[in-house]
């Protein structure tokens, strides 16, 4: 008795630190008195804007065409001086024919022809007069006017100009860092291909030990049960798809760099090469299953086409879903998880909130970084399995095995 | 107009919540039933677990397309 009676006392002592972190957590105001009201009226007079924190995780994921590490406070208020490695435009221009190279973003406004709206540039009639240069965002209304506004809150208003028609070849963000990903990749791989030719077939040392264990992993889990005695042809391709979404998964968690593959545009390519490679070694039984499936009622097989067809596409849509996804839901919940510090603290004003949130935030934030580790060789794994699955599936006789087959089918889809 | 935007965001914060519900649902089954095969017949473990990774794939991205749709409902309502 004595026993539950202090445990029911720990538990209601709890229970009140409890609710009193999460009264402070949730309510900061109402237990803090007014006192901070009118720090925050006074912010809101001085011009400083409120956190828009969705704006900050959307640059954070998106792909951009500047390096930006951080902003320092310029000499007036309200104005930020950005950090950033300033990448160069390159615009192909339809009407002209010919290729337009800019140094970089202040260069390409200089120009008084293009804006810059959500990372694309867009042409505007140079007629319009053009007010400011330092542009600090930049929106295109339904009229198809691109409304500019700098950090004094200047709006200029450009109209749209139809009749130039842009495509954007620039090296952006997302393009340097998979090059970098790729110089990376050359630099391992070739320090370990020499290595073997150097020392023959022997115990592996060095970068050698970390790397062959994953490349027979590779080979024996992966190409060896679905690539039925084909496996050799395909495991070039297979490695490069996992080294490179595995590195550049990696390398997305290291500070300053951005979610390669969090970018649909780089998952995307990734799939159609293995759609290319799917519909390339095709045989004639996996034709006729699509446009004639066999052993089925003539109403039945043509109903088959279209589940068929749209089956195919949506093999390499749900790769290039999947990748995408995981990468950029890992980096937005770390970045929605730090965000909590600022929107509680109210972006300074109301610190006492956001020291209550932060240490929370750290855990969690540490939590999904960690979890971030294991996702990355997990899709890395996983986009490279169901590649060999769905190349195993396009050479596979069917006729010999029927009943594997469906399955095979109802498994997949 | 501010209360049908606010609704807007909410249909999609639930609809997040029931994609998660259905996903933790088929990772759930998924898991309990390979741990009580591989209990039942450890030497398949191997197979049962590349099955397992596998099928959960397939149910993650069930989920994540259901995810994108929210967050594009939300994007779509701004």
């Amino acid at each position: 008795m004595i026993h539950r009676k202090g445990t029911y006392y720990f538990v209601s002592h709890y229970f009140l630190i409890i609710t009193f972190l999460l009264v402070n957590l949730l309510f900061p105001k109402l237990v803090l008195g007014n006192e901070n009201k009118e720090n925050i009226d006074v912010h809101r007079a001085e011009g400083k804007k409120e956190i828009d924190m969705s704006k900050i995780m959307m640059h954070h994921v998106v792909d951009a065409h500047d390096w930006h590490i951080t902003d320092i406070p310029g000499s007036e208020s309200g104005e930020y001086i950005p950090i950033q490695l300033s990448l160069p435009w390159i615009l192909f221009n339809f009407t002209t024919g010919s290729l337009e190279f800019y140094k970089n973003t202040a260069e390409l406004h200089a120009t008084n022809r293009y804006v810059v709206a959500h990372e694309h540039a867009v042409p505007v009639s140079s007629t319009t007069p053009v007010t400011t240069i330092s542009v600090d965002s930049a929106e295109i209304d339904h009229h198809g006017y691109v409304v500019t506004e700098d950090h004094h809150g200047n709006k200029a208003i450009y109209s749209k100009n139809a009749a130039i028609q842009v495509l954007d070849l620039s090296i952006t963000k997302t393009v340097l860092q998979i090059a970098l990903v790729c110089v990376l990749l050359l630099l391992v791989f070739i320090s370990v291909a020499k290595s073997y030719t150097k020392r023959g077939i022997s115990a592996p040392k060095g970068l050698q030990a970390i790397i062959e264990p994953v490349i027979v992993f590779v080979r024996d889990e992966i190409a060896k049960p679905n690539l039925n005695g084909k496996h050799d042809k395909y495991l070039p391709y297979l490695l490069s798809l996992f080294f490179f979404i595995w590195f550049s998964n990696l390398f997305g968690l290291t500070p300053l760099n951005s979610n390669i593959a969090g970018n649909i545009s780089v998952t995307v390519t990734l799939a159609i090469l293995t759609l290319i490679l799917i519909l390339s070694s095709t045989t004639k039984s996996f034709w006729s299953h699509i446009f004639w499936f066999p052993g089925v009622p003539l109403p039945v097989k043509l109903l088959m086409i279209p589940v068929e067809l749209v089956g195919m596409i949506a093999k390499p849509f749900a790769l290039t879903v999947r990748l995408f996804a995981n990468i950029v839901a890992g980096h937005l919940m770390i970045l929605a998880l730090i965000g909590l510090i600022f929107i509680l603290g109210e972006g300074g004003s109301n610190p006492r909130a956001g020291f209550v949130i932060a240490p929370l935030s750290l855990i969690f934030g540490l939590f999904i970084y960690a979890m971030e580790f294991l996702v990355a060789v997990v899709q890395a794994y996983v986009f490279t399995l169901l590649t060999a699955v769905f190349i195993g599936q396009a050479f596979e006789d069917h006729s010999h095995s029927h009943d594997h087959l469906h399955s095979h089918e109802t498994k997949h889809h | 107009m501010l209360l049908l935007e606010a609704f807007g965001v909410m249909g999609a914060a639930i609809g997040a919540g029931i994609v998660a519900l259905g996903a933790g649902l088929g990772i759930g089954t998924l898991a309990g039933k390979s741990v009580e095969s591989i209990a039942r017949q450890p030497e398949a473990s191997g197979d049962i677990r590349g099955a397992m990774i596998l099928t959960a794939a397939f149910i993650e991205g069930v989920a994540l397309f259901g995810e994108v749709i929210c967050l594009l409902a939300v994007l779509a309502g701004k």
